[in-house]
């Protein structure tokens, strides 16, 4: 699956890095999150939905 | 709701019957429509639905944070207050607003908050050491408005024991209801507040300290379009900002743990739950609950028409109980996940420093519930403010809890010890 933060979007509420930290990173200079790796484990399908369901802004979609 | 059909209802934020009512009232409200209208104040439009705050706050060009006498834009308080002074970034809009927020972001990303910690666990301890043999302690002045704002003097660069100065007038700010008798002492404290911070930056010009002020300097002296009020104005947000909702936050915390025991059971034994719980406590009670905006054209987002000039509260704290989104919106379920609260606001204006306000919460909580697991609150000492329309805060939460032995040393040797590491470049 691929899996993609909105960076104009994201305001850096660093919640999907709560649920899904080895996913979504933050960066260093405003907290910011970003993907590890685009494509991701379809293994890891639960956490990044959890992800995307706690994001507040909704900045991250998913590709099945 | 449809186009714009107007639902008027009896609100103010300000109101004593908000401070009683809240959250409830808002069920009542959203049965009328996600976006409906107050006639105090001049009449603004009062954003209850948690879906339509969102669409909202993606359209800063729209809906104005600014404070513009020209441009018939009023800012983030509803009523706005008189003069012309702007709260720094908060009441800018793009691109003007990002020019300072860049600035900070650096200084408050996750990775730079956690070099804090250290310190702040040592000022929460200190705090806790000197009530620790009496078995009495006031929550707010004795721990909560402590740490925030000593860890906010320390961002700011500025000294650290200088918390005092801004401790009483930050609260004030807040809690002071407009046009009360009582303003009068508010305002000239403030005044006061904002001399002494001209005189930091003039400080700070001859010997700058690292953080928040010394980066502004710097970055007007790169050639970044920063001016003297915006740079005033964000020093006293920041301070506004960071010293006052964490204390709200971690004073409602300690009312509610003080009301559920098995909660701080939990708590004790379930440290790992403190993440979770933190996010649901900022949604349930939303320290900071609402936000101004401006009309800024004839516009329709999330199906609701707005006129040009018109006044909006985002009312985040109402909005956090939008069954829509939130099951068992009234409770508090300190494990809730995905919890999409709007508790730091939403979109280009959220809170600058959650990052802050989630590690100075969980220390202190932490402390608390370490060094006085069997605390009782004093419940006839209770004071909150009677404004909670800006700040849900509370200005004394007395407790009693079995004395225990002091664990390091004073709070000014603490502040002295690490002011001479920030001195020296630290953290």
């Amino acid at each position: 699956m691929k899996v993609r933060v909105d960076p104009d979007v994201c305001q850096g509420h660093t919640l999907c890095a709560l649920a899904a930290p080895d996913v979504f990173l933050l960066r260093e200079e405003d907290g910011h999150a970003y993907v590890a790796s685009e494509e991701v484990d379809p293994e890891r399908a639960d956490v990044v939905r959890r992800a995307v369901a706690t994001c507040p802004e909704g900045a991250i979609t998913v590709e099945e | 709701m449809s186009g714009r059909e107007r639902v008027v209802v009896d609100f103010d934020q300000h109101s004593p019957e908000y401070k009683s009512g809240f959250p409830g009232l808002g069920h009542d409200l959203r049965e009328q429509g996600p976006i409906v209208w107050s006639d105090h104040h001049g009449g603004y439009w009062v954003v209850v639905g948690r879906e339509a705050l969102g669409e909202i706050a993606k359209h800063p060009e729209l809906f104005s944070n600014d404070r513009d006498r020209d441009k018939g834009y009023k800012g983030v308080a509803i009523p706005a207050p008189d003069g012309d002074g702007r709260g720094g970034f908060l009441e800018m809009d793009p691109p003007e607003h990002m020019d300072y927020r860049r600035v900070l972001n650096p200084l408050l990303s996750p990775a730079a908050v956690e070099r804090w910690g250290p310190l702040v666990t040592e000022v929460a301890d200190a705090c806790i050491d000197a009530v620790a043999e009496t078995g009495a302690v006031d929550f707010v002045d004795d721990l909560a408005n402590v740490v925030p704002a000593v860890l906010t003097m320390g961002l700011l660069g500025m000294p650290l024991a200088d918390w005092e100065v801004y401790c009483e007038p930050a609260h004030a700010m807040v809690y002071t209801p407009p046009n009360s008798p009582e303003f009068v002492r508010t305002f000239r404290l403030i005044l006061r507040m904002v001399e002494s911070i001209t005189a930091s930056i003039a400080t700070a010009r001859e010997a700058p300290r690292p953080g928040i002020i010394k980066a502004l300097l710097a970055a007007r002296d790169a050639g970044a379009p920063l001016d003297e009020e915006g740079i005033e104005g964000t020093i006293l947000l920041v301070i506004g900002g960071g010293f006052d909702t964490t204390t709200a936050l971690t004073a409602h915390a300690l009312e509610w743990l003080d009301q559920d025991r098995g909660e701080r059971r939990r708590l004790r034994e379930e440290p790992e739950l403190l993440d979770t719980a933190t996010e649901e406590l900022v949604r349930f009670f939303t320290p900071a609950q609402g936000g101004g905006r401006t009309v800024t054209r004839d516009c329709e987002v999330a199906g609701h028409r707005f006129r040009k000039g018109e006044r909006v509260w985002m009312a985040y704290g109402l909005s956090n109980h939008d069954p829509e989104v939130f099951e068992r919106p009234d409770e508090i379920v300190p494990d809730r996940f995905p919890n999409r609260h709007a508790g730091f606001g939403l979109g280009i204006h959220r809170c600058i420093g959650s990052n802050l306000a989630r590690l100075t919460f969980k220390t202190m909580l932490g402390a608390v519930l370490r060094r006085m697991p069997d605390y009782e609150i004093d419940t006839a000492g209770i004071v909150r403010y009677d404004d909670i329309g800006t700040i849900n805060g509370y200005r004394h939460l007395p407790a009693r809890f079995t004395p225990v032995r002091k664990e390091g040393a004073p709070l000014a040797d603490v502040l002295g010890r690490w002011q001479e590491r920030l001195d020296a470049g630290a953290p």
